[in-house]
C-alpha cells in the first residue's frame, strides 16, 4: 500500500496489513524465536560476541578510568617531623594573629607596630609587649586607661583602650597577642589559649579598665631595669 | 459509508485529540523555527536586534530549545502516541475532553514559561530553564495525558504488547519521572555545588534519550511494517534493544561532564556506557533497515516512509559519531564546542522530527480522510532533508574546526577561533532558514487539512500550496 | 513485557539505579562539602584560625550571579577551568588549576555551563580587567574586540549626552569620529561585581596550582586586555594615584584612611562603614568635604547598614590634609574598588571650607547635620 497514490475516495485504502495483523504477527514472531531464515544462527552469534567484547572493553575502561570513585585524586601526604610541624603550627598562628590584628588593631597601633607619636604608643620593642604575657593579655581583655610610659615617651592623653567592648575570644587573644610579641623585631615567647583562659577567669569580676601602674606592679619582675 | 473497520473507528475516535494536539505542535514547531533563525542570525550579526533585551541570545537559543522539545516535540509525542496506541490496541480513544483540556495546560503551561525565559526569569538549570511557577502546571497536565493514554493501553484487544507499545509507553512513563526527580533535586530539596550541574545535565540529556528518542523509535517500529505490509526483520532483537536502552541511556548521558568539577567517576561510567550504547543503536538499525532494504522501491515510493527512513538512518550515524566524540580523547577536543549543536539538532531535528513528520503524514489522510498534495510533502521533505544535512553538516565540521584550534593556546580566542567558525554560522542560519520554510509548508498543509477552508474543501488535493 | 505494572517496574528500575548512582550517591558523596582551609591539621582537621575558601560572594555579586543567569550568559560562557589531561585551559590561561567541586560549594545557581562560544569564565577576576573595560564591553563587546560574537547589551545602560566622568565611554569601531557615553544601570553594576568576583586563586587540599611549563608559557597571547583605567585622562589618573597615596600613608602627611576603610574600601562590618558602593561616597561632594575637614561622629546609615563610631579629622596629625590632599583622596575613593564618580576638585574643597570658616576646628559633624539640605 501506498498512501502517496491517487486517491479516489479522499480515503486511503485498506491495507492487508491491519494493525491487528501488526501485532499478532510480531507476537508470534517474539514466540517463536526462530526466524526461518538461513543466517538465524550467525546474527545472534555475533551480537553476542560483540556484546561480550564491550563488556570486557568497558569493564576495563571502568576500572581505569573512575579513580576508585573517590571524590578528589589522591594527594601526596607529606611526613613532617615534629619540629616542622611545631613551627608549621606557629606559622599558621602567627598569619592567624596578623590578620586579627590588621582588622583590629592596626587602625592606631598602625600596621607597622609604631603607634602615633603623642597619641598611640608604639608596640614594637615596647618593654608593654615582651614582658609577661599577662600585661598584654590583661589589656586586651579589659583595656587600658591612664598615662604609661613607653619607651621613654608618655602617652594616655587620647582615648583609653576598651577592648571589653568587643568580643574577642580567648583563642584570637592567644593569636593575635603572639603574633604581636614576635613582629617587628619582638622575640617574646608565645602566648597560649590555655593562659588565655585562666587570666580571663582570674580577672572574670574586674569591670572597669586597667591602670599602667596597676598592671606593672602586678608583673614587675617581667619589666625589665 | 456503513463499513467501518475497527481501525476507522478508533481513527474517528482520534480525530480531535489528535488534530488539536498536531495542530498545537504545529504552531510551536514555527515558534521555535523562528527562534532558531533568530539565533542563527545573531551569531552572524551580534548587533541584530541587539537593542531588545526580550531578544538577547541567551535567552532565544534557551527559548528556542525549550519551544522545541516541550512545545513540538511535547504536542507531536501526545498526538502520535495516542494515535498509535490506540490503533494497536485496537481500542477507541477516551476522554478526549480531558486530554484537550489538559492539552490546553500543557500549551499555556509552556507559553508563560517561554515570556518567563524571555523577561528574564530563567532557572539556569538545562531543559529547565523555565520559570518553577509553570513546573507544576506542566506535570500534572502531563499526568492527566499519561492516565488516558494508560487507559487507552489497559482496554487493549490482544494482551500481547510490540515493540512501538514499549518505546512509546516507556517513554511517556519515564518523562514524569524524570521531571520529578529534577524538580526534587533542584528545587524542593536543592543540591549544593556541582551536584546541580550533575542532575540538570542528566536530566537534559535523559530528555532527549528518554523522551524523544524511544517515540520516535516505536513510531518506526511501528510504521515500517505498517507501511511495508511485512515484519520486522531479526525482531526478536528489539526487545534487547529496547532493554539496553533502557538500562544504559541514564547512565551514559553524563559523560558531557568529563574533566568538569565533579568526581571523576560520574563521567567515566558515563563514557562506559556510552561505548556500550553501540549495542542498542545497533539493534535498532538492524531492524529498521534489514527490513526497509527487503523492499527499497516501496520506502523510497511512500513518502511517510521515506522521513522515517531518514530518521532512522540519522539516528544510526550520528549515535555512532556520538559514541565516537564521547571517547576521553575525542572528547578533549570536541567538548564545550558547536558539536554539542550537533548533538542537539540531530536528534531533535534529524531523528525525532523527521520521524514524526513522517507519521503525521501516515496519520493525517487516515484520521481526517483528507489528504495533503503530493507537491507539498514532496518538497517538504527535500527542504528539510537538505536543510537538516547542511545544519548538521556545519555544525560538525564548525565544531571539530572550533575544538582543534581551541586545543591551540597560542591562537587568540576571538580573533582566531571563533572568527574561523563564523562562516558555518553563516550556512546554519541558511539552513535554518530553509528548515523554517519547509516547517512553514508542512504545518500550513496540516493546519488546511485539519481545518479545511470552507470555501475550497474540495479543492485540498490540487497541487501547489508550497507556492 | 505484556503486564503493565510489571513493564512499569521494570522501566522505572534502569531509570532509579541511575538516579541512585547519580543523584543519591553523588550527594552522599559530596553533598556536605565545606569550604576548607589550604592546608589540614596533620589529623586532617580544620584549624580554627585557618582561612578558609571559597569565599562567599558579596551580596551585590550574587545579585550579578542573577542577572547572569537570566540573561542566559551560560549559553555561551562555561565556568569550569578542566583537569589538564582532559583540556587545554589551564594552558589557555584561564586558570592556575583545575577547578574542583568546592570551589562551588557556595554558590546558588551554579553555572557551569557547556558550550564555549565565548571563554571560560571562571577567574574573570583575575584577568585585571577594570569595571571600565567590563562596562564597555558589556554594552559593546566589538568596541574592545572587533570580532567578538558577544551580542551587546546596551539595555543594561542609559546613553548620556552630558557625561560626569563616571560615566563609560564607547568608542565604536564603525562610528570613529564620535564616541559616546553611557550610564551604567544598577543591573550592570551587579553585573560587573559578579564578573569581577569570579576567580579560583586559591590552593585546596585536593588540589594545587599546575605548574607551569616555562616554554609554553612564553608564547600565551592575552587578547587585548587594555590596561587598567587606560581611558581615563591623565589629570585624572594623576590626581587618583596621588589620592591612593595619601588612602594608604600611616605616616605624617597621609591620611591613614585604610586602616579603618582598609585596603579594600570595604569596611569593617559593624565598625567601620565601606566606601565601595557607598551611597554617601558616591553622593554629595559637599558631605564628603566637610567630613574630610572636621570628621563624624555618631549614627550614620550607609547602605542601609547603620555604623556607630568616631572618624577623627583624617590626616596626620588630626585634620592636616590640605585642600590638594583632600581632593586627591576623594577622587580616588570615589574612583577605586568599582567606584566611579566624579573627580573633587582643590577649589571645591577650598569653597566648602571658606563656607565654614565660622565652625571651630575639629568638632566633628554628625550624620543628622551632614543630611540637612545645603545652605
Amino acid at each position: 500500500m501506498s498512501d502517496d497514490s491517487p486517491m479516489s475516495a479522499n480515503l486511503p485504502k485498506n491495507s492487508e496489513f491491519s494493525d491487528e495483523d501488526i501485532v499478532k504477527s510480531h507476537v508470534e514472531l517474539s514466540k517463536n524465536k526462530h526466524e526461518p531464515t538461513q543466517n538465524f544462527l550467525i546474527a545472534p552469534l555475533v551480537f553476542v560476541f560483540v556484546f561480550g567484547c564491550l563488556i570486557f572493553v568497558c569493564s576495563i575502561q571502568l576500572a581505569h578510568s573512575t579513580n576508585f570513585f573517590r571524590l578528589h585524586p589522591p594527594v601526596e601526604i607529606v611526613e613532617l617531623s615534629p619540629e616542622e610541624k611545631e613551627a608549621l603550627r606557629l606559622e599558621r598562628k602567627i598569619s592567624s594573629g596578623e590578620k586579627i590584628f590588621a582588622a583590629r588593631c592596626a587602625s592606631c597601633h598602625q600596621a607597622n607596630g609604631l603607634g602615633i607619636e603623642g597619641q598611640f604608643p608604639p608596640l614594637a620593642s615596647s618593654e608593654w609587649v615582651s614582658a609577661n604575657a599577662g600585661v598584654i593579655t590583661n589589656i586586651i581583655l579589659k583595656g587600658l586607661k591612664g598615662e604609661i610610659l613607653v619607651n621613654g615617651k608618655t602617652y594616655g592623653t587620647s582615648a583609653a583602650v576598651n577592648m571589653a567592648a568587643v568580643p574577642i575570644s580567648d583563642r584570637e587573644i592567644a593569636n593575635v597577642s603572639t603574633y604581636v610579641r614576635q613582629a617587628w623585631g619582638n622575640t617574646a615567647p608565645e602566648v597560649t589559649e590555655e593562659f588565655v583562659s585562666a587570666i580571663r577567669a582570674e580577672h572574670s569580676s574586674k569591670s572597669d579598665q586597667w591602670v599602667g601602674d596597676e598592671l606593672k606592679s602586678m608583673f614587675l619582675d617581667s619589666f625589665g631595669e | 459509508m456503513p463499513k467501518d473497520t475497527p481501525d476507522k473507528i478508533i481513527d474517528r475516535s482520534a480525530k480531535l485529540v489528535f488534530s488539536f494536539f498536531l495542530s498545537s505542535a504545529g504552531v510551536w514547531l514555527l515558534v521555535a523555527a523562528f527562534f532558531a533563525y533568530l539565533t542563527a542570525a545573531k551569531l552572524t550579526d551580534p548587533f541584530f536586534l541587539s537593542t531588545c533585551e526580550f531578544f538577547t541570545y541567551g535567552k532565544i537559543k534557551v527559548a528556542q530549545a525549550n519551544a522545541f522539545v516541550y512545545g513540538w516535540g511535547g504536542n507531536a509525542i501526545f498526538a502520535v502516541s495516542i494515535w498509535i496506541l490506540a490503533r494497536l490496541s485496537q481500542a477507541e480513544v477516551r476522554g478526549s475532553v480531558f486530554l484537550i483540556f489538559a492539552g490546553v495546560i500543557w500549551n499555556l503551561a509552556i507559553t508563560c514559561g517561554l515570556l518567563g525565559i524571555l523577561d528574564g526569569h530563567m532557572s539556569g538549570h538545562e531543559m529547565l530553564e523555565m520559570p518553577t511557577e509553570v513546573w507544576p502546571a506542566m506535570l500534572i497536565s502531563y499526568l492527566i495525558i499519561t492516565f488516558l493514554i494508560l487507559v487507552i493501553h489497559r482496554s487493549r484487544q490482544i494482551r500481547e504488547t510490540i515493540a512501538p507499545q514499549w518505546f512509546i509507553l516507556a517513554a511517556i512513563l519515564w518523562f514524569p519521572a524524570l521531571f520529578l526527580i529534577a524538580w526534587h533535586g533542584l528545587e524542593i530539596n536543592p543540591a549544593r555545588g556541582t551536584l546541580q550541574t550533575v542532575l540538570s545535565m542528566w536530566y537534559g540529556q535523559s530528555l532527549v534519550w528518554l523522551w524523544l528518542t524511544p517515540i520516535a523509535l516505536g513510531a518506526a517500529y511501528y510504521l515500517i511494517p505498517a507501511v511495508l505490509g511485512r515484519t520486522i526483520d531479526k525482531y526478536y532483537l528489539a526487545i534487547f534493544g529496547f532493554w539496553c536502552i533502557a538500562a544504559l541511556a541514564p547512565w551514559s548521558v553524563v559523560h558531557h561532564l568529563e574533566g568538569g568539577p565533579v568526581p571523576i567517576w560520574i563521567p567515566a561510567i558515563g563514557t562506559v556506557m556510552s561505548i556500550a550504547m553501540v549495542f542498542p543503536i545497533a539493534v535498532a538499525s538492524t531492524n529498521f533497515h534489514a527490513t526497509a532494504f527487503l523492499d527499497i522501491g516501496k520506502v523510497w515510493e511512500s513518502l511517510p516512509l521515506r522521513f522515517v527512513i531518514f530518521g532512522t538512518l540519522s539516528y544510526t550515524v550520528s549515535s555512532y559519531i556520538g559514541v565516537v566524540f564521547s571517547l576521553p580523547a575525542v572528547a578533549k577536543i570536541t567538548q564545550f564546542t558547536i558539536i554539542n549543536e550537533f548533538h542537539f539538532n540531530q536528534r531533535v531535528y534529524g531523528f525525532f522530527s523527521m520521524i514524526i513528520f513522517g507519521a503525521v503524514y501516515f496519520a493525517l489522510p487516515r484520521i481526517t480522510g483528507r489528504e495533503i498534495p503530493k507537491g507539498a510533502k514532496s518538497f517538504h521533505f527535500w527542504t528539510s532533508t537538505f536543510g537538516v544535512l547542511l545544519l548538521l553538516l556545519a555544525y560538525l565540521i564548525g565544531g571539530l574546526t572550533h575544538g582543534v584550534l581551541a586545543g591551540q593556546p597560542t591562537l587568540p580566542w576571538s580573533s582566531s577561533v571563533i572568527q574561523s567558525i563564523k562562516p558555518y554560522f553563516l550556512i546554519t542560519k541558511f539552513a535554518f532558514i530553509i528548515l523554517a520554510f519547509s516547517q512553514f509548508v508542512f504545518v500550513f498543509n496540516v493546519w488546511r487539512v485539519i481545518f479545511p477552508n470552507p470555501f475550497s474543501c474540495c479543492s485540498s488535493d490540487k497541487k501547489g500550496a508550497s507556492a | 513485557m505484556n503486564n503493565l505494572v510489571k513493564f512499569s517496574i521494570g522501566i522505572f528500575l534502569t531509570l532509579g539505579i541511575a538516579w541512585l548512582a547519580f543523584v543519591v550517591g553523588a550527594r552522599t558523596q559530596y553533598g556536605d562539602l565545606l569550604p576548607s582551609p589550604q592546608i589540614l591539621e596533620e589529623d586532617g582537621s580544620v584549624s580554627p584560625d585557618a582561612e578558609l575558601f571559597p569565599f562567599e560572594l558579596s551580596g551585590v555579586a550574587k545579585q550579578g550571579a542573577e542577572e547572569y543567569a537570566a540573561l542566559g550568559c551560560v549559553t555561551c560562557h562555561t565556568q569550569q577551568v578542566r583537569r589538564v589531561e582532559t583540556g587545554f585551559d589551564v594552558k589557555r590561561g584561564w586558570g592556575k588549576r583545575p577547578s574542583v567541586p568546592r570551589d562551588y560549594v557556595l554558590q546558588e545557581h551554579v553555572l557551569l555551563g557547556n558550550s564555549r562560544i565565548g571563554p571560560d569564565l571562571a577567574n574573570l577576576g583575575l584577568r585585571e580587567y577594570s569595571n571600565e573595560w567590563m562596562h564597555q564591553h558589556l554594552f559593546e563587546p566589538q568596541s574592545l574586540v572587533s570580532t567578538s560574537l558577544c551580542p551587546p547589551s546596551p539595555f543594561l545602560y542609559n546613553e548620556i549626552s552630558e557625561p560626569v566622568d563616571s560615566d563609560i565611554e564607547i568608542n565604536s569601531g564603525n562610528q570613529q569620529d564620535s564616541s559616546r557615553f553611557v550610564r551604567p544601570t544598577v543591573r550592570a553594576n551587579r553585573l560587573v561585581a559578579y564578573l569581577q568576583s569570579l576567580k579560583q586563586d586559591y590552593e585546596l587540599p585536593e588540589v594545587s596550582y599546575v605548574e607551569e611549563d616555562k616554554d609554553d608559557s612564553a608564547d600565551l597571547v592575552v587578547e587585548n586586555v587594555t590596561p587598567v583605567t587606560s581611558s581615563a585622562p591623565t589629570w585624572l589618573q594623576n590626581q587618583i594615584a596621588a589620592g591612593k597615596e595619601i588612602y594608604m600613608k600611616a605616616a605624617a602627611g597621609g591620611g591613614m584612611c585604610f586602616t579603618c576603610h582598609q585596603t579594600n574600601g570595604e569596611g569593617l562590618a559593624g565598625q567601620f562603614p565601606p566606601l565601595a558602593g557607598s551611597d554617601w561616597v558616591l553622593g554629595d561632594k559637599n558631605r564628603l568635604i566637610k567630613i574630610s575637614i572636621y570628621g563624624l561622629m555618631g549614627e550614620i546609615e550607609v547602605n542601609g547598614v547603620k555604623y556607630n563610631n568616631v572618624m577623627a579629622p583624617p590626616g596626620i596629625p588630626p585634620g592636616s590634609l590640605t585642600d590638594e590632599q583632600i581632593a586627591n583622596v576623594l577622587t580616588y575613593i570615589r574612583n577605586d574598588w568599582g567606584n566611579s564618580a566624579s573627580a573633587v576638585s582643590i577649589e571645591e574643597v577650598a569653597a566648602v571650607r571658606a563656607s565654614l570658616k565660622s565652625r571651630p576646628a575639629m568638632q566633628m559633624f554628625t550624620a543628622s547635620e551632614l543630611s540637612k539640605p545645603v545652605q
